[in-house]
């Protein structure tokens, strides 16, 4: 089912990270997330934990049904998109950390409380790309999704 | 059409194609015409999870059985993968440079490694597992991994 969402001034862009805990990836993910919402674009975006929406947790499910979302997978499962398309959101972009690392061999991500060097400069410049389309979504631009995300919420 | 022995261990269901002989870590080889494909088991390719890079041996070189033919780097380890036939890299997978997730989707068919040009199959197939002892080793390596993932 096609959905379509009109952003507006007054929506901020809602960031889902990946939530796998004591993953390279996953953690390269929610950092991207941080990065973004805190330090590169914290006026415009705001971050939805995915266990929330997992739970069922009511404010987070509106919050992604009623704007925007980005979500960041750690692993191919895509557990990100596809619950924010469970809780009725549309997810404008979503990026997957191992397509972003094929770009940057050179910031190879390890560590999992703690990232490396490359995991910190992989997060940074994944968080660019998100900014990049968070900058894109002018206000009042039309987004037409073909998420089959319910009307719940 | 390639048939498969089929395993679930937890939630996961390994696939062991019937056509292939395999070595020990679980690479396939496979004769086709005169030349030797080899890749990557399912259970191989789902127990090292997402491929980020593939790097082969490349075309020209001369692999000896056991020789490192392959390095997969995914989201969980760096692997190197040993030849399971003697002989020339006739050809390397060129999806492994642009798409080498192609593996983990596609581990028996389009995520092939390389061919091999082999120097004496009939002699390097006899060290290899045929399909029903590979599919028994690989049930027992795979349930010790979902045990080891429970501990």
């Amino acid at each position: 089912m096609s959905k379509t969402i009109k952003v507006n001034n007054k929506q901020k862009v809602v960031i889902v990270p990946c939530s796998g805990i004591g993953k390279t990836y996953g953690t390269v993910s929610r950092e991207a997330a941080y990065e973004v919402v805190e330090n590169v674009r914290p006026d415009q975006t705001h971050l939805v934990a995915l266990s929330l929406l997992v739970l069922g947790d009511e404010s987070s499910r509106e919050s992604v049904a009623q704007n925007p979302a980005v979500t960041i997978d750690g692993c191919k499962l895509a557990c990100a998109t596809k619950m924010v398309e469970e809780s009725g959101g549309t997810v404008v972009k979503d990026f997957a950390v191992l397509d972003v690392y094929r770009k940057h061999r050179e910031f190879k991500p390890k560590g999992i409380a703690e990232l490396n060097e490359g995991g910190i400069k992989l997060a940074a410049v994944l968080a660019e790309e998100v900014a990049e389309v968070v900058d894109n979504l002018d206000n009042n631009t039309q987004i037409d999704s073909g998420t089959e995300g319910g009307s719940n919420g | 059409m390639t048939e498969y022995l089929e395993t679930t261990v937890d939630k996961f269901i390994f696939r062991v194609a019937k056509d292939c002989y395999y070595n020990s870590e679980g690479v396939w080889a496979k004769m086709e015409g005169n030349q030797v494909k080899i890749g990557l088991s399912d259970f191989v390719q789902q127990r090292s999870g997402d491929v980020a890079f593939a790097e082969i041996q490349p075309e020209g070189t001369q692999v000896n059985f056991e020789d490192e033919v392959a390095v997969i780097e995914t989201i969980k380890v760096d692997i190197g993968f040993s030849s399971p036939v003697s002989g020339r890299i006739l050809k390397v997978n060129p999806a492994m440079e642009d798409a080498p997730e192609i593996i983990n989707e596609d581990p028996y068919g389009e995520g092939w490694l390389a061919a091999i040009e082999p120097d004496d199959w009939e002699s390097d197939r006899q060290r290899l597992f045929d399909p029903d002892q590979y599919f028994s080793r690989m049930k027992v390596e795979a349930e010790e991994e979902v045990a080891k993932g429970h501990e």
